[in-house]
């Protein structure tokens, strides 16, 4: 992907000028944080570090210090019905790691954060005010690439449990299977698959070896191709704005209306939902989170190859 | 020690040199006419691979260093240091071999398509083996999945555990400088024309083609990689290569792609019509050397066998089904093999 976003090479001038740089700077200040930062901050008070790694053998086989851990399987969905955890079981998972709702959350993984940006969504669902990913993820973190080695440990942090409370639902964030459906047929907002190509055309269900997958292959029609990979950088860590902006525009995405986001399993997804709704600041942007291993199961519902 | 005996006080003795090297075996009936392949036996090492070169140099260099302790050095309860490594089995097998017998821990991070059997021999090595899912759609030369694991056990534990690292550790090529390359130099009493290499770590190629290239720079040294897509366990595509430093295009004369479908195909003939029991890795090797072969001649090719059969059972037993299936559904007859148009 080129860097020169203009074709005709004019200064980029994106939503009215130098304002508008300082306020991209300023909302990604909001919700990113860099190793450097991170570093500087691990003795911080009301700073709390979570690790959600994909491969959950990884954060007792070393994790950063200070960190506590939140497993994506086990803690953040109901382990019942299919659906994301409930807000009392967040209240009651937070609390047990003693985070309150002033600290300032901030989240890794492996994966350039698959799972780390799926709990941000959850965490935003839930209201949590400051909520911040470590950018590169734990990949940039173990990166030697700068040559800084930074520790990780296999202490696990005393914590005193504390009372946390979440707000309600907001379910804005959040696309259910009804409202794709609606996407279908009125058009109404765009649609992102964030999968491999191979999963978008139907070459493959799902990557080999997944156990999470669904009846049929294709994607949902009127989405576009838009892999989670391409919003980031050979370290992991996110492009930039118009970098960003042009993939998306590029790909028929028009930033000014609603988009909704899906990929299997709705972590890839929530990748590139944070990327939409708090990199570029795009107003609606949801979370299909039942995502193909839900729709590609659905009798009845069209599907495009 | 004693080579012409064969009679050791350690198994160690047996890795291979220049004074002890692996087996050069002519193949006379699957090189193409006119010209002369060796296959280098590199599963008669101690521990069954190539790998065996670059774990003892890796090895040694951190018992120079003085970074690795027998377990309970220390008195009771002392675990020692040993080694965590990133692996797809072959170095990891070496690695736990030598740590067997020198009493350190040794610890393997393998991909979950590592083949069971090379799992085993991880266990039955004693090494602690982590399995490490395959990433979905990796970013490439990221530092997730085994390399991560492998690193985050290195810095988390680093009382316990060093990590050698193959993909960045130059003692893996000087391995092939020290013995891979002088071997083959004495043993073809300096004919060699042609050398046949896969790519994994790198360390192989770059080690021999530098020791070969200043004794004869007219060798001419191929690497022979799988199509994209391939199930090749150890070997990489040069699309999939960013992880390793010791990649030099420049000591590699000439890069072919060959079927990845022909590896086990191969290697079945090699063992047919050979009585080579040689790995997949070895049978794409072969299937590359004759596609040489069969545009030039190649006055005295060397081929790495990088490992024997015995670590895919399961890779041969599904290559033979489908061969049977072909038979039954050309009514018996064998097909052509399908490697002989070059």
């Amino acid at each position: 992907m080129s860097a020169t976003v203009n074709s005709d090479r004019k200064p980029v001038v994106v939503n009215g000028g130098p304002r508008a740089g300082e306020a991209q700077a300023a909302r990604r200040e909001r919700v990113l944080v860099s190793v450097q930062w991170l570093q500087e901050n691990l003795r911080t008070p009301g700073v709390r570090v979570v690790e959600i790694s994909v491969d959950t053998k990884l954060y007792a086989a070393g994790h950063i210090p200070g960190a506590v851990e939140l497993n994506w399987n086990t803690d953040l969905q109901d382990q019942v019905r299919r659906d994301i955890v409930s807000k009392e079981g967040l209240e009651a998972l937070l609390s047990a790691r003693g985070i309150v709702p002033s600290d300032t959350i901030v989240l890794y993984g492996d994966h350039s954060n698959w799972f780390a940006a799926y709990a941000f969504w959850l965490l935003k669902i839930y209201g949590h005010a400051d909520v911040r990913l470590l950018d590169g993820g734990r990949a940039r973190w173990l990166s030697e690439k700068d040559g800084v080695q930074r520790p990780l440990t296999t202490e696990v942090p005393a914590v005193r449990p504390s009372v946390y409370t979440a707000h309600p639902a907001d379910t804005s964030l959040r696309a259910h299977l009804v409202d794709v459906l609606g996407i279908v047929h009125t058009r109404s907002a765009g649609l992102v698959d964030v999968r491999s190509p191979d999963e978008f055309t139907g070459k493959v269900i799902a990557p080999p070896g997944m156990s999470e997958t669904a009846q049929r292959a294709g994607h949902v029609p009127g989405a576009v191709s838009v892999p989670w990979g391409r919003a980031v950088n050979e370290d992991g860590t996110f492009k930039s704005d118009d970098e960003l902006r042009e993939l998306y525009r590029t790909a028929g995405i028009n930033l000014e209306r609603p988009v909704v986001t899906y990929c299997r399993i709705g972590e890839r997804s929530s990748h590139s939902w944070f990327v939409l709704r708090h990199l570029l600041g795009v107003p609606d942007v949801r979370n299909y989170d039942g995502s193909w291993t839900e729709y590609g199961s659905v009798v009845g519902v069209p599907i495009e190859r | 020690m004693n080579h012409t005996t064969r009679v050791y006080d350690s198994v160690l003795d047996l890795l291979p040199s220049e004074e002890n090297p692996s087996p050069l075996v002519r193949l006379n009936r699957l090189a193409p006419a006119g010209s002369t392949l060796y296959v280098k036996l590199e599963w008669l090492n101690p521990f069954g691979s190539v790998k065996d070169r670059a774990a003892a140099e890796m090895i040694a260099d951190l018992e120079a260093q003085g970074a690795l302790r027998p377990a309970g050095q220390e008195g009771d309860g002392d675990a020692g240091r040993g080694i965590v490594e990133p692996t797809s089995g072959n170095t990891g097998i070496s690695l736990a071999g030598i740590a067997a017998v020198r009493g350190f821990p040794m610890r393997a991070v393998v991909p979950a398509k590592v083949p069971e059997e090379k799992r085993v021999f991880l266990k039955l090595l004693g090494a602690e083996v982590d399995v490490v899912a395959d990433a979905m759609c990796p970013l490439p030369g990221s530092e997730d999945g085994t390399i991560g694991l492998a690193k985050t056990h290195a810095r988390a534990s680093s009382e316990r555990y060093a990590m050698p690292n193959q993909y960045e550790n130059r003692a893996n090529v000087r391995a092939h400088q020290r013995t891979t390359g002088p071997e083959i130099w004495r043993q073809t009493e300096g004919k060699v024309t042609h050398v046949f290499v896969s790519l994994g770590t790198c360390g192989t190629v770059t080690g021999l083609s530098t020791y070969l290239k200043a004794k004869n720079p007219a060798v001419r040294v191929i690497a022979v990689q799988p199509s994209a897509g391939h199930a090749v366990p150890g070997l990489r595509n040069t699309s999939e290569l960013a992880v390793s430093a010791l990649y030099d295009r420049s000591l590699i004369d000439e890069l072919i792609e060959v079927d990845h479908r022909l590896a086990y195909a191969t290697a079945v003939e090699l063992a047919q019509r050979e009585g080579l029991l040689a790995g997949p890795s070895t049978g794409l090797i072969l299937a590359g050397a004759q596609q040489v072969a069969g545009r030039e001649r190649v006055g005295l090719g060397v081929l790495i066998g990088c490992d024997g059969a015995f670590k895919y059972a399961q890779g041969f037993a599904a290559e033979l089904a489908r061969q049977d299936e072909q038979t039954a559904a050309t009514g018996g007859l064998r097909q052509a093999q399908p490697h002989v148009a070059v």
